[in-house]
């Protein structure tokens, strides 16, 4: 755990709570807003008694004025469920600081914020295909497994988004962050487009090495596929440079345009923000945590 | 087309040589990306390190092949058939007297002209020769070189315009003498057809043709053409001649200075071609008057004029008459003499006089030696004896009638202006044999009026004027008036010049040193022990002269001045009547100038060089 995330930064995450923006379903009393009403402080409505009900719920004081028994509505709390998707592709075994080694520790923070607030936690890493953390999370227990867990999984081989529409479409109501790097030779349109008829508010955080956000080098080169390894002979002059940062704009667009269109958030992280500007302000900017 | 250093296509073996650079390999270092898609499909070789690949045509490839190939076009200078007609010997006849200072054409007629000139220098071939002759006051020869064209083209830029006018006869005389029998040569005359009249005497020699390049278009001018300073008993006044040489009427103001300081300023209007005459003020204490006019126009040379107006140092002259009206009046004319008249009978000696003018009188007695050569009983200095009476030394033969009156040489500049048609004398003493001096003024009888320079001017007339209806002719005071100058003249004379005329003079007796300041204030000294010619006058304005005088320094001025209507009138010529050349001496086989080409293929490319440095680094 303590080579995921240091203790100092797992004390600040406790501050702080994953933010929704509509109310949740979950199976499990929680911390969050639930559709359902039930106990909590939070006022929701008042609705006349029927056999059966509750009478410590009965509004003495309306029955005193309306000669009716009327019963005090409460919001119900319930757990929210979180779903963390993490690439862990070829394509993100590279950069320094590594990508795969960053969105482990990005979905360790956001995991561990969740857990603090007793939400559930369910964990899918993904390259070729999808492949689950196990049972969901729950509770601070919970987290020096998540973690542990997280870290046994390598990275390595091809992306294939369209392998996530399924595991995605069967989740509950609830919230999804998806943590890739939106490269590789599938479309990454699928699996967006099925968190949002999955009904999953969320965040699709596209995270960059900064060598690839600016190439540290120039001149002739063989480039090899990370993921496929194919290899092609090329020349890194201002002319192709602008042609791949323009094509590297125009995917990141694709990915933000898809995302926003199905409600979701997005952000574009650089492996050399430190991840506690990655949660405290980026994520906190997004309106993802609070 | 033909190449000047056709052994510079050698250099087109680096065409192959860069074709052949493009087979070698490149060993590439291998890169991982995390998405190959993200690159563009777009290969370039910029070094070659292990032979061999196939050739790829990449747009680098061609441009660098294609600047090689410029390259080479330049270094092998090709160069095309020019439209000028030249011979294997230019000789270019450049205008540079004061009417080139115009202009009508930007800058001015001799940078156009210059310019003109430099088109066919660029033209020569390496085996022509040109002789560039400067047409001013003084035709010289700027430069006579064969295939350098830089030092022609030096020589040209050196060249100044001149203030004085252009002498073209002198210029063909000295072209001619640059051109033996049987050259391959052509003239070319740059100018604006202002020139001086071209003598006969060069038309009949000239063994190649000119062209004439006519160089300006307007004649638009105001020109000040005349500014003298009359001083008479009564008054002093300044007259100045005004024209419009051009085909529209202009407004202009006049300023009027007196010593550098305003004394007037008017506003006038002078229709085209109208000429005005204007008198002047002149205080009484200046020394020098100026009148500037501020027209605009494009010449400025005949804008400012100046005029002495201090007036000359005084003669003492002495009259010794009967009693002659005329004679008197006519001296009184000269403002600078103090003329003394008495009666035969009251003449005295011992009086120093500058010059004496015994009218039917001779003095008696005077000391002999005086005037070596000469009857003891003459005065010793410039006089003018008129009638001597008879037994006098001077006197002539007995009197005798006189028919036609006419001038003895028509050119003596002591009759300038002077006509004697309607002169008509009744009789004289008989001068034939006399050996006065020469004779000035003759009829078909007798001599009339004889002069001599030495010992001293001297001037004797045979007739009584009494007897004659010269005095009441314009043409008595004219004659007064030049035989005084000439028996009398200033030491520094002081009416204007044109630019670049001599200018003499008479250093006063005891000057130790003579000066010219000139009106840039630079200063020529001259020797003060003789009498001295100062050319140094190419600038327009005052000019003064400093004479060192036993502890005191004496100054006078003379001026420096256009007044040239045949300048001012600036019109260019659209032709001139130039000497035909001799047929039988010249060779005629010109041929066309050559034009390089190739500075500008060299431009195009460096140009093509920038392009492909500008694709090599933006990857193209």
């Amino acid at each position: 755990m303590a080579a995921l995330l240091d203790p100092p930064l797992l004390r600040r995450l406790e501050g702080l709570a994953l933010q929704v923006r509509r109310s949740v379903s979950g199976q499990m009393g929680g911390e969050r807003r639930s559709t359902a009403r039930g106990r909590s402080v939070e006022f929701a409505d008042f609705r006349s008694y029927s056999p059966g009900d509750d009478f410590r719920l009965i509004d003495w004081n309306a029955y005193a004025r309306l000669d009716r028994f009327m019963l005090r509505l409460f919001v119900a709390e319930q757990e929210l469920p979180l779903s963390i998707f993490v690439d862990l592709s070829g394509s993100m075994d590279w950069g320094s600081p590594n990508k795969a080694a960053t969105a482990k520790r990005l979905a360790g923070a956001i995991a561990y914020v969740a857990l603090a607030a007793l939400d559930r936690v369910r964990l899918t890493v993904f390259a070729a295909g999808p492949t689950s953390g196990g049972a969901p999370y729950r509770g601070r227990r919970a987290v020096a497994e998540l973690f542990s867990r997280l870290q046994s999984f390598p990275a390595g081989g091809p992306t294939d988004y369209s392998r996530l529409v399924w595991p995605i479409a069967r989740q509950r109501p609830g919230m999804t962050v998806f943590i890739s790097d939106g490269l590789g030779d599938s479309p990454i349109e699928p699996a967006i487009a099925a968190l949002g008829s999955a009904r999953q508010e969320g965040a699709v955080l596209q995270l960059l090495a900064p060598q690839e956000l600016a190439p540290d080098w120039n001149g002739d080169a063989r480039l090899r596929d990370a993921e496929t390894e194919v290899e092609r002979e090329f020349t890194l002059t201002p002319a192709t440079r602008a042609a791949y940062l323009g094509e590297l704009a125009r995917r990141t667009e694709e990915i933000e345009r898809s995302a926003r269109r199905r409600g979701l958030r997005f952000a574009r992280l650089s492996t050399d923000e430190p991840i506690e500007d990655m949660v405290f302000q980026a994520l906190r900017r997004l309106g993802l945590l609070r | 087309m033909t190449f000047l250093a056709p052994a510079a296509a050698f250099f087109a073996l680096t065409l192959p040589a860069i074709v052949a650079l493009y087979f070698l390999r490149i060993r590439r270092p291998t890169r991982v990306v995390p998405a190959l898609n993200l690159w563009p499909d777009q290969v370039r070789d910029r070094q070659a390190n292990v032979p061999w690949q196939r050739l790829r045509v990449s747009s680098l490839l061609l441009l660098q092949l294609l600047a090689a190939a410029v390259l080479v076009a330049a270094a092998v200078q090709p160069a095309l058939s020019a439209g000028t007609s030249l011979a294997r010997h230019s000789v270019v006849l450049l205008d540079v007297s004061a009417s080139m200072q115009a202009r009508d054409v930007q800058p001015t007629r001799l940078d156009e002209a210059k310019k003109e000139v430099g088109a066919i220098i660029d033209q020569l071939s390496p085996q022509d020769r040109m002789t560039l002759v400067a047409v001013g006051p003084t035709p010289r020869i700027v430069a006579s070189l064969v295939g350098d064209r830089d030092a022609l083209h030096r020589a040209l830029n050196g060249l100044g315009v001149s203030n004085g006018s252009a002498d073209l006869s002198s210029a063909l005389a000295l072209a001619a003498g640059l051109v033996k029998a049987g050259d391959d040569a052509r003239g070319y005359l740059f100018s604006d057809g202002i020139v001086g009249p071209i003598r006969t005497d060069a038309s009949s020699s000239l063994p190649f043709p000119v062209e004439y390049h006519p160089i300006g278009v307007s004649g638009e001018n105001i020109g000040l053409t005349s500014l003298v300073v009359r001083t008479s008993a009564q008054s002093r006044a300044a007259y100045l001649h005004l024209q419009n040489f051009g085909q529209q009427a202009r407004t202009f103001s006049l300023e009027w200075r007196a010593d550098g300081k305003l004394v007037d300023v008017r506003r006038l209007t002078l229709g085209a071609g109208v000429a005005q005459d204007l008198v002047l003020p002149v205080p009484s204490d200046a020394t020098v008057v100026t009148a500037h006019i501020d027209t605009g126009d494009i010449f400025s040379l005949d804008d400012t004029v100046t005029a002495v107006a201090r007036s000359p140092s005084t003669f003492r002259v002495l009259l010794v008459t009967p009693g002659n009206v005329f004679l008197q009046q006519a001296l009184a004319l000269r403002g600078d003499f103090q003329l003394d008249v008495v009666a035969p009978a009251d003449y005295k000696s011992s009086a120093p006089y500058a010059m004496s003018i015994f009218d039917r009188f001779l003095p008696p007695g005077l000391p002999p030696g005086l005037a070596p050569g000469l009857p003891p009983t003459l005065p010793n200095g410039p006089f003018i004896s008129i009638d001597p009476p008879p037994g006098s030394p001077l006197a002539g033969g007995a009197a005798i009638g006189v028919g036609r009156v006419r001038a003895t040489d028509a050119g003596d500049p002591l009759l300038t202006n002077v006509d004697l048609n309607d002169v008509h004398i009744a009789r004289s003493q008989d001068l034939r044999n006399d050996t006065f001096g020469r004779a000035l003024i003759s009829s078909l009888q007798t001599p009339l009026v004889l002069v001599r320079d030495e010992p001293f001017r001297q001037v004797l007339f045979g007739f009584d004027l009494h007897e004659s209806d010269l005095p009441l002719r314009i043409a008595f005071p004219i004659l007064i008036q030049n035989l005084s100058e000439w028996i009398l003249p200033p030491s520094v004379p002081s009416h204007s010049f044109h630019p670049d005329e001599p200018v003499t003079i008479v250093p006063e007796t005891g000057a130790t040193s003579v000066t010219v300041i000139r009106p840039d204030g630079s200063r020529q000294a001259l020797a003060a022990g003789a009498v001295a010619t100062f050319g140094e006058t190419d600038l327009t304005g005052l000019y003064t002269v400093e004479q060192a005088l036993s502890g005191k320094t004496n100054r006078s001025w003379f001026t420096v001045n256009l007044f040239s209507d045949q300048v001012s009138q600036l019109k260019p010529a659209d032709r001139i009547t130039l000497p035909p050349y001799n047929n039988a001496v010249a060779v005629n086989s010109v041929h066309r100038g050559q034009l390089e080409i190739w500075p500008w293929i060299a431009l195009g490319a460096l140009g093509l060089v920038v392009l492909e440095w500008l694709a090599f680094h933006r990857g193209l």
